[in-house]
């Protein structure tokens, strides 16, 4: 490996390492190089197809008005009707937006299913609002969007800020303005109102897909593999559950306070039941890993370099930099977190033979079931939770398959293959469908 | 006429609601719901939200008749409540019809897909008009005008009709046909209960006596009661009672006693069930049928020892006059309201377990739900995968309605009740009241 690399990088990659869409641009750029796009493509599937933006006024509960802002980007509609999450936070902005719209369109394209990319939000602070302020404001921004919405248009889905009670009332707020029952207009329902089974543990089963899959290709890795994961909630607690259950050691797990280490691998089911407990108590008294009765407690920042052979940061973006690339010991890194490496430790990685398996692959599994629940609601008919974790898996097995084959075939990194795929097959639909005029 | 060869005819065909009060048919199908939203503390506030129908409409339905002279004729849409998903319920036709009764089926329809979570509301509508009274061309003016005026209000999403008293296959395919032609597409999913050949269920009106035969293995196995021997009593021998003895002769219970609307046939031993069936076809009733068994009268029938009861033919079947008289372990009622609500409590108090109509025949509207997935997906299941999926959704209904029962500690027939108040009360919250 190169220490050069990593102690002086060039001043450009110092400024831009922490913004994570200019990452992905960088990584867009690269493979729009390697296919050899001409301008003209490359020009439309870098800019977003409709960007809204509405005023949505409500009453607050002191009977004041209040105007907030709301926003939805459709990235790209080529291969299907666009899917993204709707996010309720103070610091939501356009660029963000538009850059999270492009990076669902990549996603889908990658797992195959048929969508492309949106994004939306609204700035407000939900903890700052109540429940009535939250439903009307949730509300009114629904009917502002209502003309670019709709199950064969766009379909949102929770994200920062929102949940299942949020995509309740979209979908009421549509179904009454259609005049008609459409669970099909989001995903991440409840399960009462056209929700899928199997929806909640989506993203951490498909990472456990994506890790078995790489495990497999790789050799000299042990059967039973010591894993890290940063992260414990819905993506890294489950995850690591259901890795502890293929029969791997869970040597570490973190979350937002500590970290926990067994090098001869944790009881994750009790793990698991402790984080469980504790996230039922009322917040003031709500208890994290830092204060779990382990053995070996360990500050949350040596996660990520903890003596293992393979590495999930599950947790949030910028975790893996140049400040502490050279000191992963792990030979496999699956992420489930959105860009938890920085294009610049991402090239140290690659460097030093480290295998990535990319954000945009492995942690597809939300949006691959989101896709699920709109087939569900589509045809009317249910799934058991074999039958959703089954087909789940099929989907990751040949996302996996294929990017792998690509990263193979090119001599590339599996995130270059992934980005490759992804725009070569949104590409092809453009070429295909033609410029409507 | 009629010479579509899958679908009901009108004899055949049967009403999809309770026995209702005739003072008060709203009110009295509500009395245990509202029993059951009061038990389980839904806000009364919300609760009276839910109660109260969404919709209701009245229309004009103006026909031509044979003598070339005009009349008009009510019709009648009632939509209760969206919670869960579109509308779904009977379009009726009768002579004496009036909207209370209309809402109270369409109440009924509501809690009943609640129950065996099946994602629709209730609805329910008719017209008042004797069918007997007209031939099928004046009943095909007044169905598709009556299809047109509630065009508006009625599609795949928004509410779905079925057949019921006084309609049969044909007149569903009539609403279909009025309803593609206004919007210019196939759209079969509108209704459910055509014919085969239109997108109808492969299992026609068998499905109620599949999930009646699952629902009772499933008791069985709670009760401790073995399957082989168990003894058997069917009343009523049409498309729901005589398809059971079929199917549960078949799985090695002793079918000990049968009856149709005139006479009863009773053997200890067990009955040669295939031989009744087959009189019965040849011959339209059991009159008449030889072979080792005592003839008795319907009324005789039903005071015989059993296992098992299932009366399959009318409402209130069982009421205060003969409920005493009742000598079995399980009754599982195939009927809509066999049991009078008196005779419920005497029953109750004998011991003897009830699987409520709600669930115990609820195989009916899950063949429609699934003849409209199908509809929506364009594709026709296989009969076996149609059983196998009808017996997963009776089956996992059993299941939460039993776990209602033990956390409430109540009736099974009061345990579904509140499991449907509950369903509904849960999508209305979590939904919110638009504005």
């Amino acid at each position: 490996m190169s220490q050069a690399a990593v102690s002086s990088p060039s001043p450009a990659a110092v400024k831009d390492e922490f913004s994570p869409f200019q990452a992905m641009a960088d990584r867009f750029e690269a493979a729009a190089d390697h296919l050899k796009l001409d301008a003209g493509v490359r020009d439309v599937l870098r800019t977003p197809d409709r960007e809204l933006t509405v005023a949505i006024p409500i009453y607050m509960d002191d009977g004041k008005l209040r105007v907030f802002t709301g926003y939805r980007v459709q990235h790209n509609f080529l291969r299907g009707p666009c899917k993204g999450g709707i996010r309720f936070a103070p610091d939501v902005n356009l660029d963000e937006v538009r850059a999270l719209a492009a990076w669902m369109t990549w996603k889908c394209s990658i797992v195959g299913i048929p969508f492309g990319g949106g994004k939306g939000g609204v700035i407000c602070d939900p903890k700052a609002l109540s429940q009535g302020e939250l439903e009307r404001i949730t509300r009114r921004y629904t009917a502002s969007i209502m003309d670019i919405l709709g199950p064969d248009r766009d379909v949102p889905a929770p994200d920062v800020g929102t949940g299942e009670q949020t995509m309740a009332w979209i979908m009421d707020t549509y179904s009454m303005h259609v005049r008609r029952t459409s669970t099909a207009v989001v995903t991440g329902k409840p399960l009462n109102l056209g929700g899928s089974k199997g929806r909640r543990e989506a993203t951490g089963r498909g990472l456990m897909f994506a890790m078995r899959e790489a495990l497999r290709t790789m050799k000299d890795m042990p059967a039973q593999a010591r894993i890290a994961v940063q992260g414990a909630g819905n993506v890294g607690g489950i995850g690591a559950l259901l890795l502890h259950r293929e029969g791997h050691k869970i040597v570490a797990l973190s979350d937002e306070r500590g970290a926990i280490h067994d090098p001869s691998g944790l009881d994750m089911p009790a793990v698991m039941a402790w984080l469980d407990e504790q996230g039922r108590l009322p917040k003031e008294k709500r208890k994290f890993l830092d204060s779990y009765p382990a053995e070996h407690l360990v500050p949350k920042e040596k996660l990520l370099e903890i003596d293992c052979d393979v590495l999930a940061p599950c947790a949030v973006e910028n975790q893996i930099t140049s400040k502490n690339v050279d000191r992963v010991k792990a030979r496999l890194i699956v992420e489930g977190a959105n860009g938890p490496t920085t294009a610049v430790a991402d090239e140290v990685l690659d460097k030093r033979g480290i295998v990535v398996v990319p954000d945009i692959l492995s942690n597809a599994g939300g949006v691959t079931v989101s896709y699920f629940e709109w087939v569900q609601d589509r045809m009317g008919y249910f799934w058991t939770e074999e039958v959703v974790n089954a087909r789940l898996e099929q989907t990751m097995v040949s996302a996996f398959a294929e990017v792998h084959g690509t990263a193979k075939k090119h001599g590339v990194s599996l995130r270059k293959a992934a980005y490759i795929l992804a725009l070569d097959r949104v590409a092809t639909v453009y070429r295909m469908r033609g410029v409507f005029s | 006429m009629k010479d579509y060869s899958d679908g009901a005819s009108i004899d055949e065909a049967r009403p999809t609601g309770p026995a209702l009060a005739e003072e008060s048919p709203f009110r009295s199908m509500m009395s245990l719901f509202d029993e059951a939203a009061a038990q389980l503390g839904v806000d009364p506030a919300i609760y009276a939200i839910l109660r109260k129908p969404d919709r209701e409409i009245t229309v004009s339905v103006p026909v031509q008749l044979a003598d070339r002279s005009w009349t008009t004729f009510n019709g009648y849409r009632v939509q209760h409540n969206q919670g869960l998903g579109p509308f779904m319920g009977p379009l009726r036709l009768a002579e004496k019809l009036e909207l209370d009764e209309v809402r109270a089926l369409a109440g009924w329809m509501t809690w009943k897909c609640a129950v065996v979570n099946v994602p629709f509301g209730g609805s329910a509508g008719g017209i008042q008009l004797d069918p007997k009274a007209h031939n099928r061309r004046i009943l095909e003016r007044v169905v598709r005008r009556y299809t047109a005026n509630i065009l508006d209000v009625i599609g795949p999403d928004r509410d779905i009709l079925t057949p019921d008293a006084g309609t049969d296959a044909e007149m569903m395919a009539w609403v279909m046909d009025t309803v593609s032609s206004h919007q210019r597409y196939t759209e079969n999913a509108v209704v459910t209960g055509k014919p085969v050949a239109m997108g109808g269920s492969s299992l026609g009106q068998e499905a109620v006596a599949l999930g009646l035969e699952t629902i009772l293995r499933l008791a069985l196995e709670r009760y401790r009661v073995p399957v082989a021997g168990t003894s058997v009593i069917v009343q009523g021998a049409g498309v729901v009672g005589g398809t059971l003895v079929r199917l549960l002769h078949a799985a090695g219970l002793r079918v000990i006693g049968l009856s149709d609307s005139r006479t009863a046939v009773f053997s200890e031993k067990g009955l040669d069930v295939p031989a009744l069936l087959e009189w019965r076809r040849l011959h339209r009733h059991l009159e008449g049928a030889q072979g080792a068994f005592e003839l008795l009268t319907p009324a005789e029938l039903l005071k015989r020892p059993c296992d098992v009861l299932v009366p399959c033919a009318v409402a209130n079947a069982i009421d205060s006059k003969n409920a005493r008289g009742v000598r079995a372990r399980l009754i599982l009622e195939g009927a809509h309201g066999p049991i009078s609500a008196k005779a419920d409590r005497t029953l109750h108090d004998k011991g003897i377990v009830i699987v409520p109509d709600i669930l115990a025949n609820a195989g009916g509207v899950m063949a429609d739900y699934f003849e409209w997935v199908q509809n929506r997906q364009g594709l026709a299941w296989q009969p076996d995968v149609l059983k196998k999926r009808l017996a997963r959704f009776m089956t996992e209904a059993w299941h939460e309605v039993l776990e209602v029962e033990q956390r409430q500690r109540v009736r099974l027939r009061m345990a579904a009740h509140m499991l449907a108040v509950q369903r509904v009360a849960k999508a209305d919250q979590v939904r919110g009241i638009y504005a």
